[in-house]
């Protein structure tokens, strides 16, 4: 049982992770991170992967979005432009895994960047509609530049290859994704422990408060759009090399979307939010098949799949935001505070 | 919702996922495998419900006959949409669950971006439902074939049936903005060049698109002799017939496999009569010749059956012989082994479904037949022999 | 210069343009009364659409009735998604409540899935089927009469927004909800009608478009270049969801022929990144003042 927690330096008051329970559970995330993949098959290793890749970009739009309070509905597209980035770099120029991924971010965030230029005149959802022109607008040029894209056939990707070894499977590449997800997440959790992140979450609560406290507006929000672009082209680069093809319909405005749904479905402005609701939504259509496989009907029952996943979809997000609209992160929350105070209640 | 509701539900799910984890291995008996990345939902969900249904009778039929060399086969399927990147997640998720030896791919798009990995992994012979013109080489895509002529053969078919009955007649090309669409597109304008004939027209629509009646504004304008559509199955095809009739169009319309379709295109009415196009297969309720295949497909579903569902069935029937015919020589279920049993079908016979026996080419089955929708009867009438495309 | 092409281009674009400003009109009274943004609106179209198919197609009903069914279907939808969904959000953040709407979205595209499979299929025909000439040019029929029918039910809804004192009603609320409710008027209710009446404009709107191409269940998308023509036209301007419709119908029937047909989908989003940068809050909208 656990009450208050008195910190004495500010550095305890800044940690992570305050409290000794809470770095041992760590300690065994981790272990079970490392040991998974022994004791997994091929199947649960690829959704491993997939839900990786998943975290990283909803991590990126939770800071757009969750943190900034910038609803961007263009997500898609900058996973999109890394994507094809990385796709292109690695089979016609060869380059080294790592530096693939950075250079796809890289691209990513200008495109970021120009996507939020407009931040400054337009706010909320005019701001939202702009990223789905935008979205749009990119998928244009995927499809129809076709010299550099490869227009709507796409582009194969070969293997990643790290230090010779080639990540040809979902088991070699789980050794890579989970590090990199780590890296960013911490990369993520840390950039609120700073200036910059406070920032943001001053222009999610008061953008002109913000301003009048000093807070450059456009320079923050273009800094905010091109992180969670980084992220996106980095998360972009990573699903280039797990599916070994991109198309440019990959990348439509549902995988957007799904992504922000995830972000509110998770709990807005928190990374916990962002890795819980990306694990979730990626895992529901899975839940899905074996519940509808228990249900007794008659026939194919695939050809009800598809809907019955795209109903859980939506009442997902109307049940979430109508009853819970912190998200998971909050339920989460709940049931840590309650073996925290137990036996009291809380 | 209160605590320990949430807690029970956190136990629940913890069970599940235990009994998820041991339930999902793989297995391994001796078995044939069948993947498919099947379009159930989507914009081709018309085709992917019947070469679902195609595929899954003739692995049924196989079965109770005792299976192929005494092994069982087993159909795995995901729906995919019609989308590329979903066809490629169903076919990793399978791979990784299943011991897949031959693969249905859903589109052209899906048949180009796996095969790097086919070529890699060596372990399955696939086909699908493209027919595209660079997917019938067997230098660049040596472990996959096609289950018809491909769209250009088909196009160059329907342009030489042209050529022959109006010598310099106009065409016009109307394709949908894909994959699927462009195939055959540009290597077909040489072979209007090379046949005398004219192009007047090239429409593209966006694929998806519900109004075309600017695109048929611009097709009367150039008033062509004969209209190939191409890249669709249903739509926008009878959009267009009944307005290019309404403005007074006299044009002859065509239309390449998938928009052969007998239901669907008695379904246009009176202004698609006549419509022409190419069948690498017989109708199933063609009942003129003898064609026991057609005959055990009207005992199991009465009716007429769609185009296709012809195609999944003699899709799973080639795949199936491949996979006999490695077996019968001893061999170990590989892409290689498989495809060189592809490579050996020569004069085989399809029980009538196809009207000769086949003998196939690159990675192709050449033969097809011209065919003429007759409204009044409400038949599709053969306008030409089993042509074998070259 | 083929001008009679033009011309003809021009009209099929005007009669596109026409369902676009009815379909504006029913997003634009959701916001103006509600300030919700309503994204499911192109799914409202689609269910409007296959109420009708049911109802002419299953229960074989005469058209009219069928669509007077149709109608009075989409009606009752807003209302049940106004109670259900968007009244226990009041307050909340619009962020929440445009989410809301995304995933009223998917499950409307889930039941039709669900119920009558994703295959397009085609309406019933009710609209007259002899070509239509204006002077020389061509107009498809089915563009012909549902830009008629589409202009009709504008100036009604102006009509009636004018005259009649739910109209009105409808007016006060959303220039100041305080003062509306100060006045007498009951904003609830005034919530609920406006629902209703956009539920049935889209549902008309959704018959129409279906006649015109077929159903689906991508109907939806049709939702996306709506919210182009009322971000052009200004979220809460009924004369902009016109202007909007017409100005955008006309430019994309203009770039499909001229430019080529994979441009069709780029242009409603490339007027929509000039209208964001020239004039943010659209032709007729009113800019939103921030208070601190």
């Amino acid at each position: 049982m656990r009450i208050g927690a008195a910190k004495a330096t500010y550095a305890a008051d800044e940690a992570l992770f305050d409290s000794a329970t809470q770095r041992c559970w760590l300690g065994v995330l981790f272990t079970a991170l490392v040991c998974f993949p022994f004791l997994a098959n091929a199947y649960w290793l690829y959704l491993a992967g997939l839900v990786a890749i998943n975290v990283v970009s909803v991590t990126g739009l939770n800071i757009l979005t969750g943190y900034t309070g910038l609803v961007s509905l263009g997500h898609a597209a900058f996973l999109g432009l890394g994507a094809y980035t990385v796709a292109i770099l690695e089979a016609r120029a060869g380059t080294n895994f790592l530096l693939n991924l950075v250079v796809g971010g890289g691209v990513a965030t200008i495109g970021g960047l120009i996507v939020g230029m407009p931040s400054l005149r337009v706010k909320g959802l005019y701001l939202a509609i702009s990223t789905i022109a935008a979205l749009f607008i990119l998928q244009f040029v995927f499809y129809n530049w076709v010299a550099v894209t490869g227009g709507s056939a796409g582009l194969s990707v070969p293997p990643a290859r790290l230090f010779g070894l080639v990540l040809d499977d979902s088991f070699k590449f789980y050794w890579v994704i989970v590090p990199l997800t780590v890296l960013l997440l911490f990369g993520a959790a840390n950039l609120f422990r700073t200036r910059i992140g406070r920032a943001f979450i001053a222009i999610r609560d008061r953008d002109i408060s913000a301003e009048v406290l000093g807070i450059p507006l456009l320079r923050y929000k273009l800094m905010s759009f091109g992180l969670s672009s980084f992220y996106a082209g980095v998360a972009g680069g990573l699903w280039a090399y797990f599916f070994r093809s991109v198309t440019p319909e990959s990348f439509p405005l549902l995988l957007s979307i799904f992504y922000l749904a995830a972000v509110i479905v998770g709990g807005m402005g928190t990374i916990l939010g962002g890795i819980l609701g990306a694990a979730f939504m990626t895992l529901v259509p899975e839940l899905l098949k074996l519940i509808v496989g228990w249900l007794p009907i008659q026939g194919d029952t695939l050809v009800i799949i598809s809907p019955l996943r795209t109903i859980a979809f939506g009442a997902l997000i109307i049940g979430f935001l109508i009853f819970e609209p912190n998200g998971l992160a909050e339920i989460w929350c709940r049931v840590r505070r309650f073996f925290h105070l137990w036996p009291f209640k809380t | 919702m209160s605590n320990s509701f949430i807690i029970r539900v956190l136990q629940l799910l913890g069970l599940a996922a235990g009994i998820l984890s041991t339930a999902a291995t793989v297995r391994a008996e001796e078995e044939i495998v069948i993947g498919g990345s099947i379009p159930i939902t989507g914009v081709f969900s018309f085709a992917g419900v019947n070469i679902h249904a195609g595929i899954g009778d003739y692995v049924k039929l196989v079965n109770d006959q005792g299976g192929v060399m005494g092994r069982k086969v087993r159909y795995v399927y995901e729906d995919t949409g019609y989308k590329a990147d979903a066809s490629v997640a169903a076919f990793k998720k399978l791979t990784s669950q299943n011991p897949v030896h031959l693969y249905y791919g859903d589109s052209t798009a899906f048949s180009k971006i796996i095969n790097p990995e086919l070529n890699r992994t060596e372990s399955i012979l696939m086909t699908g439902a493209s027919f595209a013109t660079e997917i019938n080489d067997p230098r660049k895509y040596p472990y996959q074939f096609m289950v018809g002529p491909d769209y250009q053969a088909m196009f160059a078919l329907l342009l030489k049936y042209i050529a022959r009955e109006k010598p310099n007649a106009t065409v016009a090309f109307v394709y949908s903005d894909s994959e699927f669409g462009r195939d055959p597109i540009e290597e077909n304008k040489k072979t209007v060049a090379n046949l005398g004939l004219k192009l007047v027209a090239e429409v593209i629509t966006p694929p998806g698109s519900v109004d075309v009646s600017t695109e048929v504004l611009k097709l009367r304008r150039a008033d062509p002799d004969y209209t190939i559509f191409h890249g669709y199955v249903l739509a926008p095809i009878p959009e267009f017939i009944s307005l290019a009739r309404k403005m007074g169009m006299q044009s002859q319309f065509m239309g390449t496999f998938w928009s052969m379709d007998k239901n669907n295109i008695m379904k246009m009415g009176e202004d698609a009569d006549g419509f022409l196009g190419i069948m690498p297969y017989r109708y199933s309720d063609d009942a003129s010749a003898d064609a026991p295949m057609l005959e055990k497909i009207r005992q199991i579903r009465p009716g007429y059956q769609s185009t296709t569902y012809l195609q999944g069935f003699v899709a799973a029937m080639l795949l199936l012989e491949c996979a006999k015919r490695t077996l019968e020589a001893d061999q170990e279920l590989n892409a290689k082994n498989l495809k060189a049993a592809f490579n050996s079908i020569k004069n085989f016979d399809t029980g009538g479904i196809i009207g000769v026996p086949v003998t196939v080419k690159s990675n192709s089955i050449p033969v097809g037949r011209i065919y003429k929708a007759d409204l009044k009867n409400g038949k599709m009438v053969p306008v030409s022999d089993w042509l074998t495309t070259e | 210069m083929d001008w009679l092409l033009l011309l003809e281009v021009s009209l099929a674009g005007l009669g596109t343009g026409g369902l676009y400003a009815l379909t504006a009109l029913a997003f634009v009274m959701i916001y103006k009364a509600t300030k919700v943004v309503n994204l499911a609106i192109g799914e409202m179209l689609m269910m409007g659409a296959y109420f009708f198919f049911a109802f002419s197609a299953a229960l074989q009903l005469p058209w009219w009735l069928a669509m007077a069914g149709a109608v009075m279907g989409g009606g009752l939808l807003g209302a049940v998604i106004e109670r259900l969904t968007i009244r226990p959000l009041l307050g909340k953040s619009t962020l929440s409540v445009f989410m809301v709407t995304v995933g009223l979205a998917s499950v409307f595209v889930g039941v039709v899935e669900l119920v009558w499979t994703a295959d397009p299929r085609a309406l019933p025909e009710f609209i007259p089927r002899a070509a239509v000439f204006i002077g020389p040019a061509f107009v498809a029929p089915k563009i012909f009469y549902s830009f008629l029918v589409a202009a009709a039910l504008i100036a009604a809804t102006l009509f009636v927004l004018r005259f009649w004192r739910g109209g009105v009603a409808l007016r006060a609320t959303a220039s100041d909800q305080v003062a509306a409710y100060a006045m007498g008027i009951n904003v609830p209710r005034v919530f609920s009608v406006a629902w209703i009446i956009a539920g049935m404009i889209a549902a008309l709107a959704g018959i129409l478009v279906g006649a015109i191409g077929g159903i689906s269940s991508a109907m939806g998308q049709f939702g996306l270049s709506v919210l182009v023509v009322v971000i052009f036209g200004g979220l809460d301007s009924v004369p902009g969801a016109l202007v909007g419709g017409i100005v955008v119908g006309l430019m994309e029937a203009l770039a499909g022929t001229y430019l080529g047909g994979e441009y069709k989908r780029l242009t409603p989003f490339s007027l929509l990144a000039l209208i964001l940068i020239v004039r943010p809050y659209g032709l007729f909208g009113t800019a939103e003042i921030e208070r601190l």
